[in-house]
């Protein structure tokens, strides 16, 4: 339907904010109990190895392949979170921390999946966009939902305390172990697309960094709200595509504005530091990182932030 | 064969050992896990080759411009990092601090692009044979300088004043700072120790691979994480026992299963060890449970 409309580069790009926002999901379900997760990497590597081998190796179609690679992440998912139950903080990060290295050995020591030269081609999927943008406008569904509903409710207050929401009748087990599988089994449907537009994944492509990427998602987005997720990884996703425009904009300044004392030094300043380089880029992104935690540890969108921005109490006010 | 492993692995455990000091003392006053821990461990590594081929200096000299670098990076990462974080919400100065380390690392690829760079040899190849056992001169000294460092931290750590300000505000920062002591100075304090001794560690590991590479810093990182919570959060002899031990384990299992299994077990054993004794094997410094 887009390949029309839109040009290849411009849909990569849709692509992966779109993954980017269904992983921040991912890490955003067991947070709302507060569960921390540095291991969703490993939940996605478990879902793309999966419906690549479904798809491959059986010839199941996306549509079959990707949900179900969802649920065997998502089982997964629950065989970790039964015993995780019992730990919390820095114990279950580590705990997550180490699953997901656990499948990265696994991965690269089993050949039926490729082995150390990783697994090569899987089938692409031309409507990846589409799929991508089902399950996005899912989610946001879903969680705009169960943020007001009493299961919301009930993990809000299992994040607070869990003692007390145990005393108050809520069944603490259950719900958290249900967060932790929602979370898995997202992650394994973002790992399943995202095999399926790159065609080759490999042990060290669902690595720390990218479990550590999708935690930071979140938290710079906000994860109060169910928006916080999304705004997290739109704009982080989107942060070198800016830098990259800022730089275009600075050249477009006109010639005479820059060239005489000291602004000629602030332009190539500003030039050099808005390069698309790598290791600059993320030099920026990490300052970005450090200042955002100082001036908003709460993330970009907090729940005060929704009514101030929401059109319901903008028409109320000017009635 | 098996004794020579044993050496091996106690060469290996002895680097994990001094990361995960770091980290445990670190984690013990802030109750913080402090990502950019391996990236000081790199930049001990960097310091320690640019004296060397730069300045001249000898693998003393070496040591201590690592451990001096390595202690005000500590002491800059507290004031940029760490203090400004509002302390009540648990992900702000996890991510902050994760932030600092894709500074750190990403600054070295670009001032030295992120190439291996080989480490000079600054100590003289010799072998000594000791029974069944073969070991060289530089092994001997990474074992002698990794095991006084442990000695000389822990008698400061348990005998000296600041060392009890440590342990007292490892224990409780209400009561320690009810008790006079200036819980902001021991946090810095504990910090530039930690960097100080991962510096050294970064150099140490450079002399035993003879090549370092600005990506080192998260396995180092990883690693340590993983000792600190076998030997006990918080706990700084446990840290230094467990490092021995996993770097035993790892080297063992690489000898007689394979080298792919080897990170397997270590990973294996932080699961076994969360889920059977969270507390670590010889419990923790810290009494509140997390």
């Amino acid at each position: 339907m887009f390949n029309t409309l839109i040009d290849g580069y411009t849909q990569s790009i849709l692509i992966f904010i779109g993954i980017n926002i269904i992983v921040a999901y991912s890490f955003f379900a067991p947070f709302k109990t507060g569960q921390v997760s540095i291991g969703q990497a490993g939940f996605m590597a478990v879902g793309a190895y999966a419906s690549a081998v479904l798809t491959q190796k059986f010839g199941a179609p996306f549509i079959v392949s990707v949900p179900v690679a969802g649920l065997i992440a998502g089982v997964v998912g629950v065989v970790i979170g039964f015993p995780a139950l019992r730990i919390k903080g820095i114990y279950l990060l580590l705990l997550t921390l180490g699953f997901s290295e656990i499948i990265q050995v696994i991965v690269l020591s089993w050949d039926y999946v490729g082995g150390a030269q990783g697994y090569r081609n899987i089938p692409f999927n031309r409507h990846t966009l589409e799929s991508v943008i089902v399950v996005v406008a899912l989610l946001i569904f879903f969680f705009g939902r169960l943020e007001r509903s009493s299961l919301g409710r009930a993990m809000d207050s299992i994040h607070q305390d869990e003692t007390a929401s145990e005393v108050m009748g809520i069944d603490v087990v259950r719900i958290k172990l249900f967060a932790f599988g929602i979370g898995a089994t997202v992650a394994g449907i973002a790992g399943a697309l995202y095999a399926h537009q790159l065609t080759y994944v490999d042990s060290t492509t669902f690595n720390v960094m990218m479990s550590i990427e999708i935690l930071i998602f979140v938290v710079v987005g906000g994860a109060s709200t169910y928006w916080g997720p999304v705004v997290g990884a739109v704009v982080l996703s989107l942060l070198p595509e800016l830098l990259r425009t800022l730089r275009e904009w600075l050249e477009l300044l006109p010639v005479a504005w820059t060239n005489f004392y000291p602004a000629d030094k602030i332009y190539d300043f500003l030039h050099g530091f808005l390069d698309f380089e790598n290791a600059k880029r993320l030099i920026v992104y990490g300052i970005i990182l450090i200042v955002m935690m100082i001036v908003r540890p709460d993330g970009l969108i907090t729940r005060d932030s929704i009514p101030r921005i929401s059109l319901k109490r903008w028409r109320a006010r000017h009635a | 064969m098996i004794y020579q492993q044993l050496i091996n692995g106690l060469m290996l455990g002895a680097s994990y050992s001094l990361v995960a000091i770091g980290y445990t003392l670190i984690f013990g006053v802030l109750n913080l896990l402090y990502f950019a821990h391996g990236e000081v461990f790199m930049i001990g590594a960097f310091v320690g080759l640019f004296l060397v081929v730069y300045a001249g200096a000898n693998i003393y000299g070496a040591l201590l411009g690592a451990m001096v670098i390595c202690g005000i990076l500590g002491a800059i990462a507290v004031f940029i990092a760490v203090r400004p974080v509002p302390k009540d919400r648990p992900l702000a100065p996890l991510i902050s601090t994760i932030g600092l380390t894709i500074v750190i690392q990403n600054l070295t690829i670009y001032l030295n692009g992120g190439q291996q760079l080989a480490f000079p040899e600054t100590i003289a190849q010799k072998l000594y044979h000791i029974g069944p056992v073969t070991i060289s001169a530089a092994q001997l000294f990474i074992l002698g300088v990794a095991l006084a460092l442990m000695v000389l931290l822990w008698l400061f750590i348990e005998r000296s004043k600041m060392g009890r300000a440590i342990r007292a505000t490892a224990e409780n920062h209400e009561t320690a700072a009810l008790l006079g002591v200036n819980v902001n100075r021991v946090v810095l304090i504990t910090f530039i120790i930690g960097s100080g001794i991962a510096g050294v560690a970064g150099v140490l590991d450079g002399v035993k691979n003879s090549s370092i590479s600005p990506f080192m810093g998260l396995g180092a990182a990883v690693k340590g994480l993983i000792v600190m919570l076998l030997g006990g959060l918080g706990n700084v002899p446990g840290a230094m026992v467990a490092g021995l031990m996993l770097g035993m384990i790892e080297i063992l299992s690489a000898a007689y299963i394979g080298t792919t299994e080897r990170d397997f077990f270590s990973f294996l054993i932080l699961i076994l060890i969360l889920l059977w004794r969270p507390t670590g094997l010889f419990g923790t410094r810290t009494a509140e449970r997390r």
